[in-house]
């Protein structure tokens, strides 16, 4: 077993931090582990354009966190034309970041890659049927809005991404955002052990500032902010039985990293994927344009051609004709239309047979993803988001 | 059922761990009631202990019976002085 050097010469190490005597075995791990649910940031107030920074309890097994947003906005003195932008409301969180273990970054990304991958993993959720504001309109699906969403709601009128808002009024506000520290919920494989005094679990938030939520604030208008937000840890205990400390197994960890790219074109866009290498799957790839602001649809309109992902030279295992036919495959593996008003696609390589789809960066050098604009957008930029595993530091 | 890396992903740690990390860990065992060492040889569980005890016991009596029967034997050595 590799041994810690530092602070104890005979402690073993789990991903990469000195840890009690240990022994790898999944089955009883799960016999006799108990699952915990405790605060790992008490409620507290949030400041628009800041960061918040915290460090998370060093206990049992982390599987996965809950990120709260509530509050209230109040819109006082003429309205006007006041109009929220599209980064309203998931990207309140424009970069959530989660470090561990001497593994930074293990999670970077914006609030809807959040959103979107909670949609796409857990078959229970369905944003059909939910009214929510949506480019002026009033909009049933497509949303992924959940029904304990509170998107800004003043009596009869409700904040909606690209809409005006109607009337002042104080808005009440409640979100929340699942942060997926495991790639899967029912193994833990991904889970980051925080049982140990060595263990430094940070979790950094940077939040939208109100020219990014705002998109026009009129004349006589004024806004107020009064927004909180909270964070539930989920995690399990680390169970002793006959004397050795059980865990599961925590050989990988799961990383989601979103990475946004400028310099978009009429015509095919190849976007080359970085941080690849070898030792690491690619679990799934999440991409969206944005053109003045706001979301691309995914549809065969604005993607006018072929759309997929490729490596090597010209290696090109998936590729769709049309935007269109990828929304539906993405609609088809995720339950929810993901590109219908987002304009995100979806390659998931881990939801059908993860054993058999996941891609092998070993073998595909140069990864990348491409795909065809109708036209270029305007102040243009794409934002990819990729979900892998890869081995931890020290394999447990 | 089996919950790893290599099963779900097909993929395998880079640094495979040994010693205690990779030992399999059997179910929780019963106590051995004979116990170990010095302990063990003396258990009355232990059949080995009925079979010292029945050895001592023969020995001793054939050793008491052989005293009845023969009486206390006496050796003497003279030298003759002619």
């Amino acid at each position: 077993m590799p041994r810690a050097r530092v602070m104890n010469p005979e402690a073993p190490l789990i991903q990469g931090v000195a840890s009690p005597n240990y022994v790898v075995n999944p089955n009883l791990f799960y016999a006799a582990t108990r699952r915990m649910r405790f605060p790992g940031v008490p409620g507290q107030s949030l400041a628009l354009g800041s960061t918040d920074t915290a460090q998370l309890r060093q206990t049992g097994i982390i599987s996965g966190l809950e990120v709260r947003v509530y509050g209230s906005v109040t819109f006082g003195g003429t309205i006007g034309t006041t109009t929220v932008s599209y980064e309203w409301p998931y990207n309140i969180v424009q970069n959530l970041k989660l470090s561990a273990n001497g593994q930074s970054n293990l999670v970077s990304c914006r609030g809807i890659t959040l959103r979107a991958l909670e949609m796409t993993t857990n078959p229970k959720l369905d944003d059909s049927g939910l009214d929510q504001e949506f480019g002026g309109a009033t909009v049933n699906t497509g949303t992924l809005a959940q029904p304990t969403d509170d998107w800004g709601t003043s009596s009869s009128n409700k904040m909606g991404p690209g809409s005006n808002i109607a009337a002042t009024g104080t808005y009440t506000v409640d979100l929340t955002f699942f942060v997926p520290v495991a790639a899967d919920p029912t193994s833990l494989i991904g889970s980051v052990f925080a049982q140990s005094s060595a263990t430094n679990l940070t979790l950094e938030v940077q939040w939208a500032t109100e020219a990014q939520l705002l998109s026009a604030v009129g004349g006589g208008a004024t806004v107020s902010w009064s927004l909180n937000w909270s964070v539930t840890t989920i995690a399990y205990s680390i169970p002793n039985v006959n004397g050795s400390y059980v865990v599961p197994d925590l050989s990988l960890f799961h990383q989601l990293a979103e990475t946004r790219f400028g310099g978009l074109v009429q015509g095919q866009n190849e976007l080359l994927l970085p941080g690849t290498g070898v030792g690491r799957r690619l679990m799934r790839i999440f991409h969206n344009v944005y053109s003045n602001g706001a979301p691309v649809a995914l549809n065969a309109t604005n993607y006018n051609g072929p759309l997929g992902w490729a490596f090597g030279g010209s290696d090109t295992p998936e590729s769709y004709p049309t935007g269109q036919d990828a929304r539906v495959a993405g609609y088809r593996v995720s339950g929810v239309d993901l590109g219908g008003r987002w304009g995100i696609a979806l390659h998931d390589f881990a939801s059908q047979f993860a054993l058999r789809d996941l891609v092998d960066e070993a073998a595909t050098s140069d990864l990348r993803v491409f795909f065809t604009l109708a036209s270029a957008p305007t102040s243009g930029y794409a934002q990819v988001t990729q979900e892998t595993l890869f081995a931890a530091p020290v394999g447990a | 059922m089996d919950f790893t890396a290599a099963s779900l992903y097909g993929m395998t740690p880079q640094a495979p761990s040994v010693g205690p990390a990779s030992a399999p860990i059997s179910d929780p065992a019963t106590t051995d009631p004979l116990g170990t060492g010095w302990r063990r040889l003396t258990s009355p569980a232990n059949p080995l202990f009925w079979a010292g005890a029945l050895i001592l016991v023969t020995v001793g009596a054939i050793g008491v019976a052989g005293s009845v029967r023969l009486g206390r034997a006496q050796l003497s050595v003279s030298a003759d002085k002619g």
